[in-house]
C-alpha cells in the first residue's frame, strides 16, 4: 500500500481530457513553446501520438517531452503539509525524484528544506525564487530549482481554495564540476608531482657537482632521472584521465561493448608483462556476443586493462590469474557471486562493496571477475582501495610503476556506467576484484 | 453518507498523513544539517558551521511538535494495530532524527575548531567521504520510509558495516597521523570526534530503517546485524561521544 495516497490519480495520461487545469496549462504550454523555441510538430516527434488528438492531450505531451524536470505543485493551507501535493511531473521530474506513478505528496518527493521554502514562497508569497538542489544519489548532480507562482486559483475536490506554482529545475553540474575538477587538479598535482620533482633536482645538483666527473655515476643518475620523469608524464596522464572522467560522471555512456572480446584484447597486450613475469592467465569467458553491456568501449577497455594489469602486477612468478565473466546477475546476485567472505574474514581480510550502484529498473548485471593469488591485503586497508593515491603499506608492486590513480579511476568509470565495484582479499589468500555493468534496455 | 465511525477512520487516516509528512520534512531538515555540517568541516566554512549551530533548535521544536500530535492521536484516537505502530514509529523516528540533528549541531562545532587550526587537506577529504557515504544511508532510509520501501531498508540494515568500517579505517589514519606529528594532534582530535558523530549518524539511519520494519510487519528485523568487530576502532568504540 502507498504511504500517502493521493485523493485524485496524479499524472494525466496523455489520452486524458479531463483536466481541469487546461487553460493554465495552455499558457504554460505557450509560454514554454515559446521560450524553447520548438514548435509542436517537433514536440510531436519526441512523443508520437495519433494526429487527431485534441489541443490539452498535444500540451501534456509537450510538458511530458521536455527535457528539464518539472512540476507543478498545488496547495491549500500553508500549515497543512498534505494539502501540497503533485499535480504533474513530467517524465524527467518522476525519473529525478523517483515519485510512486500513482501520485504524491510533495513531500514524499522533495525533502530538502530550502526546495521546499522556495516551493512555499511561489505557492503563497507569490514570489518567483531559486535555490541550487543536490539529490545524493550515486552520480552526484546539481539543478538550479525555480519556482514560479501559476495564475489563477481553483478549488480541490473537497472545495477548499487550492493555489498552484510551477517547479522547474535545471541542470548545473557541469559548471559545478569543471570548477572543481581545477581545483582537485592544482591539488593533487603539486602535491604527488613534488616528490620525483625534488630527487630530479636533487640529482641535477650532484651532476653539477661532485659527480661531474664521475662517467658511471652520472649514467646511473641520468637512468634514475628518465624513470622519475616517465613517472611524472604517468601520473600527469592519469590525473587528466580522471578528471575527464569525473567530469562525465553524470552523462550515463551510450553504446555497447562487448566485455568477452574486451578481455580477450586486454589480455593479449599483456601477454609480453605476463611472460616476463611467468605469470598465466585462467581465462572463463561466455561465447562472443553473450556479455553485452550498455558501455563506452574505450572506457570499459581501460576498467578491464586496470584490473587485470594491477593482477599481474602483484601476482609472484608460477601463478595464474584468472578472469571470469558471468552474465545474468541480479545486483543482489552481483554482490554475492562466488563469495569467499568468511574464509576470507578468517584470515585477517574481507570481502566489500566498494561501489554499488542506485537501484534500477532492469535489474540485471554482467560480472567481471579477475583474481590472483598475490600477497593479499588486511581488511583494514580495504574500504580505501579506491581512494586516490592510497597506497598499502609494505606491498611491492614492481618497482612502484603505479601511480595510485589505477582504481579510482576504475571506480569512476564503474560509477559512470551505473555499475558496481567488490573487492575480496586476505593476506595469504590473494585478491579478487569485481565489477558490473547492467547489461543494455532489451530494444525490440 | 457516513457513519461516525467512519469519519473517525477518515479522520485518523488523514491525521496520520500529516504526522507521517512532518516525520518526511523534518528528515529533509535532518539531511540538510548534516550535509552542511559535513561541508563546514571540508571547507572551513565558519558561517555555514555557525548556521547549523543556530537551526538546531528548529529541529528541536519539529520533534516536540511531532511528539505532540502523536500522544494526542493515540489519545484521543486510540488506533490499534498497524495504525498504532505507524503513530508509535513516527514518534521514534523524531526523536532518531532530533539525536541525528544534534549530531551534526556537534560536527559543525568541531569544524569551528578546525577552522581555527592548520588545513589538515587529505584527512579532511576522508572525512568528507565518510560523511557522504553516511548521508547515501541516511537517505537511503528515509527513502525508504516515504514509500514504505521495505527492500530498501532492508538495504540499509544489511549495509550497515560499511559505515563502521569506514569509521574504523579512518581511526587509524589519524592516529598514524598524530604519531608522525605531534603538532597536528588537536586538529586531528576534532576529526576523530567528527568521524565518531558520522558514525552515530549511520546507526541513526539503520534504526530509521528497523522502525520502518517494525511498523510495516510488525516484526524485529530476525538475526543480529551484520557487524564487524576487528578493528582498533572498534575496541574503543562505545567510549567516544
Amino acid at each position: 500500500m502507498p504511504l500517502f495516497q493521493s485523493p485524485s490519480p496524479v499524472f494525466p495520461a496523455p489520452s486524458s481530457a479531463r483536466s481541469p487545469a487546461r487553460g493554465w496549462l495552455q499558457r504554460l504550454y505557450d509560454d514554454l513553446t515559446g521560450v524553447l523555441g520548438r514548435s509542436p510538430e517537433r514536440v510531436v516527434d519526441a512523443a508520437p501520438i495519433a494526429p487527431a488528438v485534441e489541443a490539452a492531450t498535444l500540451q501534456e505531451a509537450a510538458l511530458e517531452a521536455l527535457p528539464d524536470p518539472l512540476l507543478l505543485v498545488e496547495a491549500t493551507e500553508p500549515n497543512d503539509l498534505t494539502g501540497r501535493r503533485i499535480t504533474f511531473a513530467n517524465a524527467a521530474a518522476r525519473e529525478l525524484l523517483r515519485i510512486p506513478a500513482s501520485g504524491a505528496l510533495l513531500v514524499s518527493a522533495i525533502r530538502h528544506p530550502e526546495v521546499l521554502e522556495v516551493i512555499d514562497e511561489s505557492l503563497f508569497g507569490a514570489i518567483a525564487s531559486e535555490t541550487p538542489y543536490e539529490p545524493r544519489s550515486a552520480q552526484e548532480r546539481v539543478w538550479r530549482v525555480r519556482a514560479a507562482p501559476l495564475p489563477g486559483q481553483g478549488r480541490s475536490a473537497d472545495g477548499e481554495v487550492t493555489r498552484r506554482a510551477l517547479v522547474h529545475f535545471s541542470d548545473e553540474t557541469d559548471a559545478r564540476r569543471a570548477e572543481r575538477m581545477r581545483v582537485d587538479f592544482l591539488a593533487n598535482a603539486s602535491h604527488e608531482l613534488r616528490t620525483p620533482l625534488a630527487s630530479l633536482s636533487g640529482f641535477i645538483e650532484t651532476l653539477r657537482g661532485h659527480a661531474k666527473d664521475d662517467p658511471q655515476a652520472r649514467d646511473q643518475f641520468l637512468r634514475i632521472m628518465t624513470t622519475q620523469a616517465e613517472r611524472m608524464s604517468r601520473l600527469i596522464d592519469d590525473l587528466m584521465s580522471l578528471s575527464r572522467i569525473e567530469l562525465n560522471e553524470h552523462i550515463p555512456p551510450s553504446g555497447a561493448c562487448d566485455l568477452t572480446l574486451t578481455v580477450l584484447d586486454v589480455a593479449d597486450t599483456l601477454r609480453p608483462m605476463t611472460a616476463e613475469k611467468g605469470v598465466k592467465f585462467d581465462l572463463k569467458l561466455p561465447k562472443r556476443g553473450e556479455a553485452l553491456i550498455a558501455g563506452d568501449r574505450d572506457q570499459i577497455t581501460q576498467v578491464v586493462q586496470n584490473l587485470i594489469d594491477n593482477a599481474v602486477k602483484y601476482s609472484p612468478s608460477g601463478t595464474t590469474v584468472a578472469v571470469e565473466i558471468v552474465t545474468g546477475l541480479t545486483s543482489e546476485g552481483a554482490t554475492a557471486y562466488a563469495s569467499n567472505a568468511q574464509a576470507m574474514a578468517a584470515a585477517g581480510g574481507g570481502r566489500l562493496s566498494l561501489l554499488t550502484p542506485d537501484r534500477a529498473a532492469p535489474d540485471a548485471y554482467v560480472l567481471v571477475r579477475v583474481a590472483d593469488q598475490g600477497a593479499g591485503m588486511l581488511r583494514e586497508h580495504l574500504p580505501r582501495l579506491s581512494e586516490r593515491f592510497y597506497r598499502v603499506e609494505g606491498q611491492k608492486s614492481g618497482a612502484s610503476t603505479g601511480t595510485g590513480l589505477g582504481l579510482a579511476i576504475v571506480k569512476h568509470i564503474v560509477n559512470r556506467h551505473r555499475g558496481g565495484m567488490l573487492v575480496e582479499s586476505a593476506p595469504g589468500l590473494g585478491s579478487t576484484f569485481a565489477v558490473y555493468f547492467p547489461t543494455p534496455a532489451r530494444s525490440g | 453518507m457516513m457513519t461516525a465511525n467512519e469519519h473517525t477512520l477518515k479522520f485518523f487516516g488523514e491525521e496520520l498523513q500529516q504526522l507521517k509528512a512532518e516525520v518526511a520534512r523534518m528528515g529533509g531538515l535532518v539531511e540538510a544539517q548534516v550535509a552542511d555540517s559535513i561541508r563546514a568541516v571540508a571547507m572551513r566554512d565558519v558561517g555555514l558551521a555557525q548556521l547549523v549551530v543556530g537551526r538546531d533548535q528548529k529541529l528541536d521544536q519539529l520533534q516536540i511538535d511531532i511528539e505532540k500530535k502523536a500522544i494526542r492521536m493515540i489519545a484521543l484516537r486510540q488506533p490499534v494495530a498497524q495504525d498504532l505502530r505507524r503513530t508509535v514509529a513516527a514518534m521514534k523516528l523524531s526523536w532518531n532524527l532530533e539525536r541525528t540533528g544534534d549530531q551534526a549541531k556537534n560536527i559543525a562545532k568541531r569544524a569551528l575548531v578546525i577552522a581555527d587550526a592548520e588545513p589538515l587537506t587529505p584527512l579532511t577529504r576522508s572525512v568528507e567521504r565518510m560523511g557522504k557515504l553516511v548521508l547515501a544511508r541516511l537517505k537511503d532510509a528515509l527513502d525508504a520510509y516515504t514509500n514504505l520501501d521495505l527492500d530498501q531498508a532492508m538495504g540499509v540494515w544489511q549495509k550497515d558495516q560499511e559505515v563502521d568500517e569506514h569509521y574504523n579505517s579512518l581511526f587509524r589514519e589519524l592516529l598514524t597521523y598524530m604519531m608522525s606529528d605531534p603538532r597536528t594532534i588537536s586538529a586531528c582530535a576534532q576529526l576523530l570526534f567528527v568521524a565518531k558523530n558520522l558514525e552515530r549518524i549511520g546507526d541513526h539511519a539503520t534504526n530509521v530503517a528497523e522502525m520502518l520494519y517494525y511498523e510495516v510487519t510488525g516484526e524485529e528485523i530476525v538475526g543480529d546485524r551484520p557487524r564487524w568487530n576487528g578493528g582498533e576502532g572498534a575496541d574503543v568504540d562505545r567510549g567516544f561521544a
